[in-house]
């Protein structure tokens, strides 16, 4: 089970055109992260750290190259089956909550859900659970303006695994807050790592964030290896 | 959470702007709604005219007067069965707020050739022997409280009495009531022999007379031969069909309906751009939370399928608000001022028109947003610092 959700990239190419130039961001790049790991991804902005990303949550695809999440090869899906696909295997976490401000935080948990088949009571269960697990139980009726910063990332992780997704993508999820704040989210980060078994994979320029994972991958170092031998570094 | 609920708190995320342009909605179907009561009238009201009742009156203006011994030598011409004549009195009761549509009616004939409205024979009677009696309308009875015997003053502002007053006595001697339009059981008919003894000048002559043919007679040749009798009179007469009399005297308000068209064309047309604009400038504030939803796993149709219908929430609210002031006002026009436009009222195929106007207008709405949607890139939308 624990091997159905590997995450490889194999030979990846990514450029971008620019006007007239093409900006290549990836050229030849391999990586592998085995399921039920917690990785950092940390080097200089500029690098493609947050493509990479989008590259394994199906939102972008590669110039040329396989994405494979488990058994799956998702570079070559269309846009109905990725879209499909991500709602079943993938919960993103952004810097940027992106909560919608018309529904309550039991809402936004439970916006994802009304893709899937449960009725309305399946819904507000799960919806509920997934906000007791971030521990904002109390919260739930509360609207994103009446939340902390912390808070609204809290009820943007509930909402990215009320589902129940293999794979957690999180790009720079501490990068708006403060310290302390920061700290209780990536505690909460690891421990569904630890207690879930969920893939987490994390983008961040932040080192003691990068600490909570379990394998860090400075892409700065790690590009230019040679065919990017999966040996991740802690910094 | 049900995306309904999503759509209808998004519709009212920016209350301002929803409501200011709901309000543009309605004035737009309000203009719409009322124009296609005023079209139902001048259209109904030819339509609902009797093709074999032919309408004379003096061929410079109806203003003008025309001898009542014309009815004897209409009446001795081929081809014509009975002639009736009458004469606008242009009444008000107790003040002129209180328009009514009188008419003095040449009282042994007139209700031969108008048979649209009933009164039963003891009533019809007992007018026709009441030298004072007027026939009123079930609905003005009603409305005023009027029966059978009851002493009714109405004044007119055009005719003086021998008596050097505008006040006219009366006495309610009949009830007519009629089939389909509604609005025509409002008026009031009385004696022109009455009308003719009463007034202090112009006697003895009437505004039009109403010409029933026999079904074999030709309608063009009675027409002729009842303006060649007169045509070197000092009152010569110009005579047409009741359905071109009554789409002639429409004739004024069918031009006005042509500028309100235009109008209504235009306000469309800039309600489109307004509600254009609402729907795009939603959606790029929404731009990350669209992006977000497609993330999660929405796909872009079902996005498209939430703006459009907040656009039919949109204007269908509005929709509805306007219509129903629309028929308010033309029930009340109606119910008040019946004699200018008889049978205004809205067709219910209307509403059946404004319902797929609106659809059709939130398909057009949504269009932009929805191409937006479409071709919004999740990872540049989100996207971190690459």
């Amino acid at each position: 089970m624990k091997n159905n959700h590997n995450i490889t990239l194999n030979n990846i190419n990514k450029s971008y055109q620019k006007g007239n130039n093409t900006v290549v961001v990836h050229d030849n790049f391999n990586l592998t992260i085995e399921s039920g790991e917690f990785v950092a991804l940390m080097g200089p902005s500029g690098l493609g750290k947050s493509t990479l990303l989008h590259l394994m949550g199906g939102l972008d695809q590669p110039t040329q190259g396989e994405v494979i999440i488990g058994t799956q090869r998702i570079d070559n899906l269309k846009q109905a089956q990725l879209t499909q696909w991500r709602a079943e295997n993938i919960g993103f976490v952004f810097q940027s909550h992106h909560l919608l401000p018309v529904l309550s935080a039991q809402g936004n948990v439970e916006l994802p859900l009304a893709l899937t088949p449960l009725n309305k009571k399946q819904r507000q269960e799960h919806a509920s659970y997934a906000l007791e697990l971030v521990g904002m139980s109390e919260r739930a009726n509360h609207y994103p303006k009446e939340l902390s910063g912390g808070q609204e990332q809290r009820v943007a992780i509930a909402r990215a695994i009320v589902s129940d997704p293999h794979i957690l993508l999180c790009d720079e999820p501490t990068g708006n807050l403060d310290r302390k704040t920061a700290d209780e989210i990536l505690a909460l980060l690891t421990q569904l790592n630890r207690d879930f078994g969920k893939t987490i994979v994390m983008v961040t320029h932040d080192k003691k964030a990068a600490d909570y994972a379990s394998r860090v991958i400075n892409l700065e170092t790690y590009i230019f290896e040679p065919k990017n031998i999966e040996v991740g570094e802690r910094l | 959470m049900n995306m309904l609920i999503l759509v209808w708190r998004n519709s009212f995320r920016k209350k301002v702007r929803f409501w200011l342009t709901c309000i543009s909605v309605m004035v737009a179907f309000f203009l719409f709604t009322t124009l296609s009561g005023v079209n139902h009238a001048l259209t109904a009201n030819v339509s609902n005219s009797n093709q074999y009742r032919l309408m004379t009156s003096h061929k410079i203006s109806l203003t003008q007067s025309l001898p009542i011994n014309y009815k004897q030598k209409i009446a001795a011409l081929p081809g014509v069965k009975q002639v009736s004549y009458a004469s606008w009195f242009g009444g008000f009761y107790q003040n002129e707020k209180n328009q009514l549509p009188v008419t003095a009616v040449d009282h042994e004939t007139y209700f031969d050739l108008f048979d649209e409205y009933y009164i039963s024979p003891e009533q019809l009677t007992q007018w026709k022997n009441t030298r004072t009696g007027i026939v009123i309308g079930q609905s003005l009875a009603d409305k005023y409280g009027w029966e059978i015997g009851d002493k009714v003053p109405l004044s007119s502002s055009i005719w003086m009495n021998k008596s050097a007053s505008f006040n006219w006595s009366f006495t309610v001697s009949a009830i007519y009531q009629t089939k389909g339009q509604s609005g025509a059981n409002n008026k009031v008919f009385f004696q022109h022999a009455y009308f003719d003894k009463g007034r202090a000048y112009a006697g003895n002559s009437m505004s039009w007379l109403s010409t029933e043919i026999t079904g074999k007679a030709n309608v063009e040749d009675v027409i002729v031969a009842i303006d060649k009798l007169f045509i070197h009179t000092n009152s010569p007469t110009r005579t047409t069909t009741e359905q071109v009399f009554i789409k002639e005297r429409a004739q004024q308000f069918v031009d006005m309906a042509m500028v309100i068209n235009l109008v209504v064309i235009a306000v469309f047309f800039t309600l489109l751009l307004i509600v254009c604009n609402t729907m795009i400038q939603t959606i790029r504030e929404r731009n990350n939370e669209s992006a977000m939803m497609k993330a999660l796993g929405f796909s872009s149709l079902s996005l498209i399928q939430g703006i459009y219908l907040e656009s039919l929430l949109l204007l269908g609210l509005g929709a509805l608000a306007g219509s129903l002031l629309a028929y308010l006002l033309i029930t009340a026009v109606g119910q008040n001022f019946n004699d200018f436009l008889p049978g205004i009222s809205i067709a219910p195929s209307h509403y059946l028109t404004v319902f797929a106007l609106v659809n059709i207008a939130a398909a057009f709405c949504s269009a932009v947003p929805a191409l937006a949607i479409k071709r919004l890139v999740i990872s540049e939308t989100l996207g971190g610092q690459a």
